[in-house]
């Protein structure tokens, strides 16, 4: 057993993988601060927590830590209120040994749709990560081209990911041809490690042993990583497999983080392959220590594991990816339908006969999103009755070889409305706009379904080539400012990134940010999540290394939807006053379309109308730069008038009201002629 | 004849009340403050010795309301009565009641108010001591008259209209274009009446990319009359100055001499006593200056002139009033700092719309170099129906440099508040800006440069951060888990 620091932060991408390849046996990624916390905890594992794992991960002797992407980007953003720009220079600071490593899609990168090349470009070349693990949900590797340029011109390490599915059209041949297309994209073999990607637990040992086999005996020299979740139960005996094959990288996490649909146990990983023959390389008292510090704070995240709990090897069928676990089923019970999941789990099972691509982002979205609202539909129209006829029609058609001119004329009508309400995405899906599917395109029912009249359209535009030929740069400085205009001031280029991935998520960020400050780096979990709850009740924390106490001295009763806050701040005592949701809304009516005409500042209304005309109302006929009112604020006078020839459908206020900047003052009825 | 003053009436609310009464305690005078309704617990109230409330919000039924005013001060013992600036400070017929009421007025003559009050009457009295003034008419009573006087003196756009009782950068409009004239006179008429009471303006042309300069002059009233040198006070908005500076950058000291000179021949002329004001609009492209206005008040922006000469205004006023002569020649007076002066007003750094609402954080700059006027505190509230400045603060060097450094440290790193938005982002930009550190600026400034103005000017203090994170932490305490989490 080896532990030293093999490889580090500044290596080039031939160095790095000349030093796996020396390895005796295997080395270990740990996605302990990312997949870990998406599979089990729905990604609301705080930085501040993970970063305490850092010191140790810097000891341990891993190849990678993957701290970075997926989803952790997205809901970092918007529920734990981080930025990954953020995170990613602590965790430089923290283990400035470590290979840091992103999971990154190939055109929507951490979005959700595919973004025109320009955006790809400008947003990859301005993330510090040294491993760029990058996978196509359609295995579509044409799609992964602006990514790879872009990582090894920089000089980082690029890792081309299969998405791997056990099913009978996922054969070998098929895997081959794609490390083929993958091998001929990135210049050889030297450069590159190859992931395999097994992101919902479903690869059963022999399989990945034939997988890896024919990939080795093609490609003997390329590195090649198996990811795996560990939903079926049977994580530990792939990992060993893969390893005998000639894996020489697997991923893993801390056993005290592992739940059901995350990576396998570090611990165990390491005892089981040493004991089979194959060295780890792995410092394994200090991963020892790792797994003894989550346990310091994992009880903290009870409220975000997955309602459903234990192994499921039926995931070998429904194929849903342990990242999506628990945030399915937390959508499942924020909507109220969490007893229809064995139902759209089944739905699930046979859908992906009738469609092939795999299942992860934004694929599993597109699965979920179709299936649990067929599911929903039927059950809402004709109650579990209609579940039950679904999916005994489904499994009919499916198991009669998908002969649909075979089907009687009413099962065919259904089927033909079975994707009318289907999604947006699910349509360009069908559409080609995120590139081709893996094994051509569904039979055309699904086009008369998902399109309804339309469907000969839709084949018409269903497009062949990569979204990356066909998407036209955006205009990102015309993007910038957009943001500019939200926020009320330049936006930094961290924010602008951001807000390329997730427009309205980023907007909502940054006015958090504005107002909370670095609440959600500096706030143990407990704090961040329930605040003080008792008098005398403290948080202490540093900032730059000056430390700050607050402290909770009382919290008042709710009045008229109000509640004070006392608290001790550095000693000194404030009030602080919190608006509850049921605070009374005086419901101040804002300007929004071109009928509005707003009050250009704060102030009083003391004139409607001018002097010449006098006092206006409803139904007077306006010109285009007259007056129509007056507001006074400090004793400066500004007008209001016309913003074109009109009539004045309503005014919304009483005169010598105090009205806000924006609000509608007027509504107006543009004159015709 | 010399007579004591033991107590004065502060005839103004928030920063000037409050200045006055600054130096009244410092000669142990005894302050009463007078109050409408919403200035029940205002700064100026807890500073002064004793309070008369004299009634509600709006100025015309309290701080415009000069019966209630002289009650006050005859029932709360005042001798003498200082009007501030801005509300009845340059209102003749007050100081004119005041001194029937046999209390002392702590400023000029009335019928020297009166008459450097109308622009009109003021004009014609420059001219004769041959002061440059603006070409411009007097006698508007319609459109037409403008319109007139453009062609038969060959004036072209910009004009300015003007309240001719106005002051203070309110009841003024610019007028680009003809078709604009009919509202702006109307609104010109308007805001005159309501704010000065008398409907009466004056037109002039309008000097494109001027500088506005004053004279700070003090008299005695036995015919000495004392220049304190000049200030800037060029960067404006909405015709409002918000950073004013003592001395001026743009005048060459030949011009200096000159333009002090003509300020003190002027007030000599006029038989002026007490603090003024000489306005005067300079021209850098030509090298001209004309005459703007007496300002027959103390004026806000006397405290850089305080800092460059080490004197007190506001007690030199009060020697005067109490019949003294000034204590020191022209000869004694030798500036020998930088001063700079930032308005902080309650308003949208942007759109200067006002801003008003509970202070519920406020922090005041301190250290070397600082002085600050301030008409707040934490926990005030500002009520929409005043001046929206709420502080002055005010910094001062060995040099323009030096005293610019000490405003950049007292803007950006002391100073907070928050409750309120102020215009403290907006002064921050314009003292950084090449622009304004070359001393290259216009009247026009703000306006012809708002774009850049209106960046990122953040700087991190770790008390806001931690008050961030506490009010982060009050909430959650109240609310518990949110659902977005």
């Amino acid at each position: 057993m080896t532990h030293n620091i093999f490889v580090r932060p500044g290596m080039s991408p031939r160095e790095i993988t000349k030093a796996v390849r020396e390895l005796p046996g295997v080395c270990l990624t740990s996605t302990g601060m990312r997949d870990a916390g998406q599979s089990d905890y729905k990604n609301r594992l705080r930085h501040h927590d993970l970063a305490a794992l850092a010191p140790f991960y810097n000891e341990m002797g891993l190849f990678s830590a993957e701290c970075h992407g997926g989803a952790r980007w997205h809901v970092g953003i918007m529920s734990r209120r981080e930025s990954p720009f953020a995170e990613l220079r602590s965790l430089r600071e923290k283990m400035p040994n470590v290979l840091l490593q992103t999971l990154v899609r190939e055109a929507s990168l951490w979005g959700y749709r595919p973004y025109p090349r320009n955006v790809i470009e400008y947003v990859v070349s301005a993330v510090d990560i040294d491993v760029w693990r990058c996978f196509s949900f359609l295995n579509d590797i044409r799609n992964m081209r602006v990514v790879a340029d872009v990582i090894m011109r920089r000089g980082k390490l690029f890792a081309p990911t299969l998405s791997f599915t056990q099913a009978t059209w996922a054969s070998d041949e098929y895997y081959l041809s794609l490390v083929r297309e993958i091998v001929a994209l990135c210049g050889g073999i030297e450069e590159i490690i190859l992931v395999i990607k097994d992101m919902a637990g479903v690869g059963s040992p022999k399989r990945i042993a034939n997988l890896v086999d024919s990939i080795k005996s093609a490609y003997p020299e390329l590195v090649v990583q198996y990811h795996r979740h560990t939903t079926d139960g049977l994580a530990l005996p792939a990992l060993l497999a893969a390893a005998r094959s000639g894996a020489q990288i697997v991923d893993v996490e801390e056993d005290s983080l592992t739940r059901f649909y995350g990576q396998p146990p570090v611990l165990s990983v390491q005892a089981y392959l040493e004991e089979s023959g194959i060295p780890v390389h792995l410092n394994r008292a200090v991963a020892e220590e790792a797994v003894q510090k989550v346990r310091e704070w994992i009880s903290q995240y009870e409220w975000a594991e997955s309602p459903f709990k234990g192994f499921d090897h039926g995931v070998l069928a429904h194929r849903m990816p342990g990242g999506a676990f628990p945030s399915s089923f937390e959508q499942a019970q924020q909507g109220g339908f969490l007893h229809l999941m064995p139902a759209i789990l089944t739905v699930m099972s046979f859908y992906n006969q009738l469609i092939h691509y795999f299942d992860v982002t934004p694929g599993s979205q597109i699965t979920w999103t179709t299936c649990s609202g067929m599911v929903n539909k039927y059950a809402k129209e004709k109650g579990e009755v209609g579940v039950r006829h679904l999916i005994a029609l489904l499994k009919g058609f499916i198991e009669k070889g998908q002969n649909f001119s075979a089907l009687e004329e009413a099962e065919q009508k259904e089927l033909l409305r079975l994707f009318a309400n289907a999604p947006g995405d699910f349509k360009n899906l069908l559409l080609g706009r995120y590139g081709k599917l893996p094994m051509g395109w569904p039979a055309e029912w699904v086009y008369r379904s998902a399109f309804g009249n339309e469907w000969g359209q839709a084949l018409q535009s269903r497009e062949a080539a990569s979204p990356l030929d066909l998407l036209e740069d955006e205009d990102l400085a015309a993007a910038r400012s957009v943001l500019g205009a939200e926020i009320g001031r330049h936006p930094s280029e961290e924010e602008f990134i951001l807000y390329l991935m997730h427009p309205k998520d980023t907007v909502e960020y940054v006015e958090f940010k504005e107002r909370f400050g670095e609440a959600p780096y500096v706030l143990p979990t407990k704090v961040w999540r329930e605040g003080l709850k008792k008098p005398g009740d403290k948080v202490e924390f540093e900032i730059e290394g000056k430390p700050f106490c607050i402290e909770l001295v009382s919290i008042g009763g709710e009045h008229e939807g109000l509640i004070h806050v006392v608290m001790r701040v550095n000693n000194k005592t404030r009030v602080y006053t919190v608006r509850t949701p049921r605070v009374k809304k005086t419901e101040t009516r804002m300007a929004k379309g071109e009928k509005d005409v707003p009050s250009p500042i704060n102030g009083t209304v003391w004139r409607l109308g001018n002097p010449k005309r006098g006092q206006l109302k409803v139904g007077d006929i306006v010109s285009k730069g007259e007056e129509i009112a007056n507001i006074e604020a400090m004793k400066m006078e500004t007008t209001v008038v016309a913003p074109y020839d009109a009539q004045i459908s309503e005014i919304v206020f009483k005169l010598n009201d105090i009205v806000q900047e924006g609000q509608i003052l007027f509504i107006l009825e543009r004159s015709k002629d | 004849m010399q007579k004591a003053i033991n107590k004065v009436l502060v005839a103004n609310r928030g920063v000037p009340a409050v200045r006055v009464m600054h130096t009244c305690i410092d000669r142990k005078i005894q302050t009463t403050a007078v109050y409408s309704t919403p200035d029940r617990l205002a700064h100026h109230v807890a500073v002064a010795d004793s309070a008369v409330h004299i009634g509600e919000a709006p100025p015309g039924e309290s701080y415009l309301n000069m019966d209630r005013i002289i009650n006050a001060a005859l029932k709360s013992k005042a001798d003498a009565v200082h009007p501030g600036w801005g509300f009845l400070a340059e209102n003749d017929e007050f100081a004119r009641r005041v001194q029937a009421a046999g209390l002392t007025w702590i400023g000029p003559e009335p019928d020297v108010i009166r008459d450097m009050g109308d622009k009109i009457k003021a004009k014609e009295i420059v001219e004769k001591v041959n002061v440059p003034t603006i070409p411009g008419i007097s006698k508007v009573d319609t459109v037409d008259d403008i319109t007139r006087w453009l062609r038969e003196k060959d004036v072209a756009y910009p004009i300015i209209i003007k309240a001719s009782a106005g002051g203070g950068g309110k009841g003024m409009v610019k007028v680009e274009a003809e078709d604009e004239l009919v509202r702006a006179l109307a609104q010109v008429r308007s805001e005159a009446q309501k704010s000065f009471g008398n409907n009466k303006v004056l037109v002039e042309k309008y000097i494109e990319r001027g500088r506005h300069i004053e004279v700070q002059v003090v008299a005695d009233k036995f015919g000495n009359v004392v220049h304190l040198y000049e200030r800037e006070c060029t960067l404006q908005r909405r015709n409002q100055k918000i950073i004013e500076e003592a001395p001026s950058p743009s005048l060459s000291e030949e011009l200096r001499q000159e333009i002090c000179g003509m300020a003190v021949a002027l007030m000599k002329q006029i038989g002026y006593s007490t603090a003024g004001t000489v306005e005067f609009l300079f021209d850098s492209a030509t090298q001209k200056y004309y005459f703007l206005e007496v300002n027959t008040r103390l004026q806000v922006e006397h405290g850089i002139t305080e800092l460059i000469t080490g004197l007190d205004i506001v007690g030199i006023m009060l020697d005067v009033a109490m019949g003294k002569k000034l204590p020191f020649t022209q000869h004694d007076i030798r500036p020998n700092r930088w001063a700079m002066e930032a308005r902080l007003n309650a308003e949208d750094p942007r759109t200067f719309s006002p801003s008003f609402g509970r202070i519920s954080r406020l922090h005041e700059p301190h250290g070397p170099g600082v002085r600050i006027s301030s008409g707040v505190y934490e926990g005030a509230d500002i009520p929409s129906y005043y001046d929206s400045l709420i502080m002055l603060v005010m910094s001062a060097g060995a040099d323009r440099a030096d005293a610019i450094r000490v405003m950049d440290r007292s803007l950006s790193r002391n100073l907070r508040v928050e409750g309120v938005k102020t215009l403290a982002p907006l002064l921050l930009s314009i003292i950084r800006h090449p622009a304004f550190i070359a001393g290259e600026f216009s009247t026009r400034f703000i306006e012809e440069n708002m774009r850049d103005l209106v960046a990122t000017f953040v700087e991190v203090d770790h008390e806001d951060e931690a008050l961030k994170v506490a009010r982060f932490v009050a909430e959650i305490s109240a609310l518990g888990p949110q659902t977005w989490m």
